[in-house]
């Protein structure tokens, strides 16, 4: 069983999510059993899952594994469901505020918050005779109290319980500050055969967790391969399993905190720790060549390095018919990016200026939304080059859209300017539909995805006259622009399914090979012993 | 069904929970009159505790055990090293001492159990700690085995919340401690899944009566009998056709009514249907005083004499004893000064003091009293028994010394009596004097008079004579409260007012 850990599975997802229900798609369709592995506790997780296209049972995650509550029927609950114990109650509904208020001879007994736009229940505020606010109770989306919150006396949340759908308390968070003052979360869990766990941390936690999984997906037969998509959720655990299992560490990301120098004295610091640790691992996935050449030179790790790119180009675009640049919109350049410093987009329409003094018809619309961070500095500084350039008429900001073939079968050239990358799933995309790609030469991925004079530009990083330059020069050029147009159509094909299944095959092999020595070494297994079973080509789902 | 109603039964009971479960006891052998010790407190060693009452299982119904769904459940012993819950894998129990063992994660507790009072390694309750010591959980057994709470804890130390569950570890009752008046106390009662619904209290006490209303809505020939002062508001506000108050106790001292008493005296006569009392000097007292309340007269307890032969001559040396809680209002200062004076006469005389004392600072105040008194060497503070080991006190002693300052009845009278021991007692309200009768089973002085009570002693201690003869009229005074005899008189009690 393949397990890919992650914090979250939110509606608003990041590159590191989007790669994730690739793989899974691609791995379900080679029936490769494979679960969504999720650490944090998300009362939406298994809407947003569903939306995502993920079934039930692909998704685990710890809450829910100790919950009992991977698989729910959903059920509403609303106000008439509710049952405080207070005999007949007055409700006050406040509509703006999305709850009703419930009260008793005068007294609130009790909030009840709803899902936003519905009469469900999101939560309750629960109140004793004396005012206080002494419990509130979440719910699951699915229809059940999840988690309470007890509060303290002076009001702050003491202790949190979370309950199986039954409503027996099982996991249990306790607050306390330590003799310095500092915060301390002390966890007890009660796990499904109804032994009693400590931990000092939610990695403990998640170590056991992870510990769980492996006995509960054991199969002598295959490895279970445990693929750690961030590094901070089990960077502790996983290389400290009780049995033996197959490790993964993916870096999503430059492994530098400069990515443009592989050798540069500091990590990032989402590394640092698991870098640190490489040869506790099985193995280290880069999505692009030129990382996996930089970390084997670096760490000269014992854990096997494989080049597995985090994007996939569906076979239903690669195949999809291409738009010739004489219909697509002339001089139209789109960016898909969160608008944010490390995405430099600022740069990107410094270079537009350039180019539309040469190229009236040239227009940018940027795709993504912005990042709060500094009071949107990114984005003030994006408007602040238009406002400088007189640009308001040619470059857009047009937040978040699902709609890329739409807006990308329209357009002619795609543009980054980056101050690093881990991939770019959106560049990978871009070509895929034919736009002519642009990139500054950053680490790790656009320089790569896009190849100088194939399928569009690589130019010297944070240098935009050499941006504009070259966008110039395939304006002025039908004949080029076709010509980088095609090779952009056909470059993509490095990202086939068949392409990315092949490098994960590689990696399973690999953890096929090393595991009956696995099974030797932990006394699972005699040295004389043969496998007891072959692996198969199509191995079936087996969920214990 | 009869529904003797209490707080509780102890580890150490007073005389109303020994006259309540021997009233049970007596119900028993009534045809058709089942009869139940009702207890409102929660106590997870109560089965333990009935057994030194003499009680059964079925004869006991408390109320926490009763919305815990555990009121049939067989004891089982559960050693702390045999609970399925501890990952002994993970975990290491090192134990210090037979009283409590630590959890250990390599090294570092996590938990400390303590072992359940009075066994070998069986399991009482665990104590979940973080790693900086602060105490986050404790986990309560019961003495049958299972576990019956989890108390949980705020920051700062005070009890968070008790969560209450049935033997299958299901919450059905939650206790939440929040303000209350600048102070950390119970504010909310939460009684969970009961039959489906969910019901919430602002005390004990009205979960109390909404337990005792589930009782007699089950039961129209419910009889409410409550036995202590602190629930009479509770049972007064219970509907059913009968409740009784029974006084265990004088209501009023040197015609002061005691607070307690006001509630079914004075407040609300009109909730209960009349007062049950041990003598007919204090039902006469009521009946002039409250002409609303019905006072009957019933044996408050039951006691069965011992079978041993009449005793020729007075026993080996010459022993006082005083039975009971070591209380002001049971006279015990008074005692010692008595015995002061007795000593004086008698040098081999002694004094047992059998019970337990309201305080630690009580007890080491009568200690400096026997000090001062130079007569400390010859009293024996000794512990609260039951059973034979208290009757074997009674039958060693030559005589019992009651100079309490009140009394209902005083059951350490009869039993006293029942073991063939004379009484020298306090004429005080309302006991004695109907229990104890001068020249026949012993003898009565003025409250207050010592020297009147140590000349009586002394002149029984001297004399054989006098002695065979007390003696005697104590077994035949006491036969009266056979339980058989003690059964007739309730049986008509009961035959006169029918639950109708």
């Amino acid at each position: 069983m393949f397990f890919f850990i992650n914090q979250n599975m939110h509606a608003e997802k990041s590159g590191i999510e989007h790669a994730e229900l690739k793989r899974l798609a691609l791995f379900n369709a080679h029936r490769e059993p494979c679960r969504l592995v999720i650490r944090d506790w998300d009362p939406m997780l298994h809407v947003n899952t569903r939306a995502a296209g993920v079934q039930d049972a692909q998704v685990i995650s710890l809450f829910d594994y100790y919950q009992r509550a991977e698989a729910v029927s959903e059920q509403a609950v609303s106000l008439a469901d509710l049952d405080f114990g207070a005999g007949p109650l007055t409700r006050t509904m406040e509509p703006e505020k999305q709850r009703a208020l419930l009260s008793a001879a005068g007294r609130l007994v009790a909030r009840v918050n709803f899902w936003p736009g519905t009469r469900q229940v999101h939560s309750t505020e629960q109140f004793d005779d004396f005012g206080n606010l002494y419990l509130v109770e979440q719910y699951d989306r699915r229809g059940f109290v999840s988690l309470q919150q007890w509060y303290t006396p002076d009001n702050h949340i003491g202790m949190e319980t979370w309950l199986t759908p039954d409503g027996l308390p099982v996991l249990e968070k306790y607050r306390r500050s330590d003799a310095g003052g500092h915060h301390l979360a002390s966890w007890r869990l009660t796990d499904r055969r109804g032994q009693v766990f400590q931990f000092a941390s939610l990695e403990a936690l998640t170590q056991h967790f992870l510990d769980d999984l492996n006995a509960a997906y054991w199969d002598e037969a295959r490895p279970n391969v445990f693929v750690l998509d961030r590094a901070e959720l089990a960077e502790w655990g996983i290389t400290r399993l009780r049995r033996p299992a197959y490790t993964v560490l993916y870096l999503h990301n430059a492994h530098t905190a400069n990515a443009q120098d592989p050798a540069a004295p500091l990590l990032n610091n989402h590394y640092e720790f698991a870098l640190n640790d490489l040869d506790a691992f099985d193995a280290v996935v880069a999505a692009t060549a030129k990382q996996t050449r930089d970390v084997v030179a670096r760490f000269a790790a014992r854990a096997a390095a494989f080049t597995i790119p985090v994007g996939i180009v569906a076979e239903r675009q690669l195949t999809a018919p291409r738009v010739p640049v004489a219909q697509r919109q002339f001089g139209k350049i789109v960016a898909f990016a969160r608008i944010a410093w490390e995405k430099h987009l600022d740069d990107l329409v410094r270079a537009v200026a350039i180019v539309h003094r040469r190229v009236p018809q040239v227009t940018l619309d940027l795709y993504g939304y912005a990042d709060a961070a500094d009071d949107y500095q990114a984005r003030r500084a994006v408007e602040a080059v238009i406002a400088a350039e007189h640009l308001e008429a040619v470059v857009h900001l047009k937040g978040y859209t699902t709609h890329i073939d739409q807006v990308e079968n329209q357009a002619m050239l795609f543009g980054v300017t980056s101050r690093m990358e881990g991939f770019n799933l959106a560049v990978m995309e871009a070509i895929a539909h034919g736009l002519i790609a642009f990139t500054y030469d950053v680490n790790y991925g656009p320089n790569e995805i896009v190849q100088d004079g194939v399928n569009g530009r690589v130019v010297p990083a944070g240098d935009y006259q050499a941006l504009a330059a070259a966008m110039i020069a395939v304006l002025q050029d039908p004949a080029l622009a076709q010509r980088y147009s095609t090779g952009a159509y056909a470059s993509a094909r490095r990202f086939a399914p068949a392409a990315v299944w092949t490098q994960w095959q590689q990696l399973i092999q690999d953890a096929q090979a090393h595991w009956p020595a696995k099974l030797v070494a932990s006394r699972f297994r005699q040295p004389k012993d043969q496998p007891k079973d072959q692996p198969k080509d199509q191995p079936k789902e087996d969920r214990p | 069904m009869n529904y003797f109603i209490s707080e509780n039964i102890f580890a150490l009971n007073s005389g109303t929970e020994h006259a309540q479960a021997r009233r049970v006891k007596v119900f028993a052998a009534l045809p058709g009159e089942a009869a139940l010790y009702v207890t409102r407190n929660y106590n997870r060693f109560l089965d333990r505790d009935r057994q030194t009452l003499g009680l059964r299982q079925d004869q006991v119904l408390n109320m926490y055990d009763y919305f815990q769904q555990a009121t049939r459940f067989p004891r089982r012993e559960q050693p702390l090293r045999g609970l399925a819950q501890i990952p002994l894998a993970a975990y290491k129990i090192q134990g210090f001492g037979p009283n409590y063992s630590l959890l250990l994660a390599n090294g570092e507790p996590l938990a400390r159990a303590n072992i359940m009072p009075g066994t070998v390694g069986l399991v009482g309750d665990i104590n979940y700690q973080d790693r900086s010591g602060h105490l986050l959980v404790r986990e309560n057994f019961d003495w049958r085995g299972f576990k019956s709470s989890v108390d949980y804890f705020h920051p700062q130390g005070a009890r968070a919340r008790t969560v209450y569950l049935d033997p299958a570890g299901k919450p059905k009752l939650v206790v939440v401690c929040m303000n209350r008046g600048g102070q950390v106390a119970p504010t909310l009662v939460q009684l969970l899944d009961y039959h489906g619904k969910n019901y919430r209290f602002a005390s004990e006490d009205e979960l109390f009566q909404f337990f005792l209303d589930q009782l007699v809505a089950k039961d129209p020939q419910a009889r409410l009998f409550c036995e202590r002062r602190s629930l009479d508001r509770v049972v007064g506000a219970v509907a059913a056709k009968q409740k009784w108050v029974v006084f265990h106790d004088a209501h009023a001292v040197q015609g002061q009514l005691l607070a307690a008493y006001r509630a079914v005296l004075t407040e609300h006569p009109e909730q209960f249907t009349g007062v049950l009392v041990a003598t007919k000097a204090q039902q006469a007292a009521l009946m002039q005083q409250y002409p609303r309340v019905q006072a009957v007269v019933v044996p408050d307890t039951a006691a069965v004499p011992v079978r041993a032969p009449l005793a020729d001559a007075p026993r080996p040396g010459h022993v006082l004893i005083m039975v009971g809680r070591l209380a002001p209002e049971k006279g015990v200062e008074a005692a010692l000064r008595i015995f002061a004076r007795v000593r004086a006469a008698v040098p081999d005389a002694t004094l047992v003091l059998r019970g337990y004392a309201q305080s630690a600072a009580y007890l080491t105040q009568l200690k400096q009293q026997a000090a001062a008194l130079k007569v400390a060497a010859a009293v024996t503070f000794a512990p609260y028994v039951t059973g034979s080991k208290l009757t074997q006190t009674y039958a060693g002693a030559h005589v019992l010394l009651a100079p309490s300052r009140h009394e209902g009845l005083g059951m350490q009278l009869i039993e006293a009596l029942s073991a063939g021991t004379p009484v020298i007692a306090y004429d005080c309200e309302f006991g004695p004097a109907s229990v104890v009768s001068p020249g026949v089973n012993g003898d009565l002085v003025r409250p207050g008079a010592e020297a009147d009570a140590a000349a009586k002693v002394i002149k029984l201690l001297r004399s054989p004579i006098l002695w065979r003869q007390l003696h005697r009229g104590a077994l035949a005074t006491a036969s009266r409260y056979r339980p058989a005899e003690v059964g007739k008189q309730w049986q008509a009690f009961l035959k006169a007012h029918p639950v109708v």
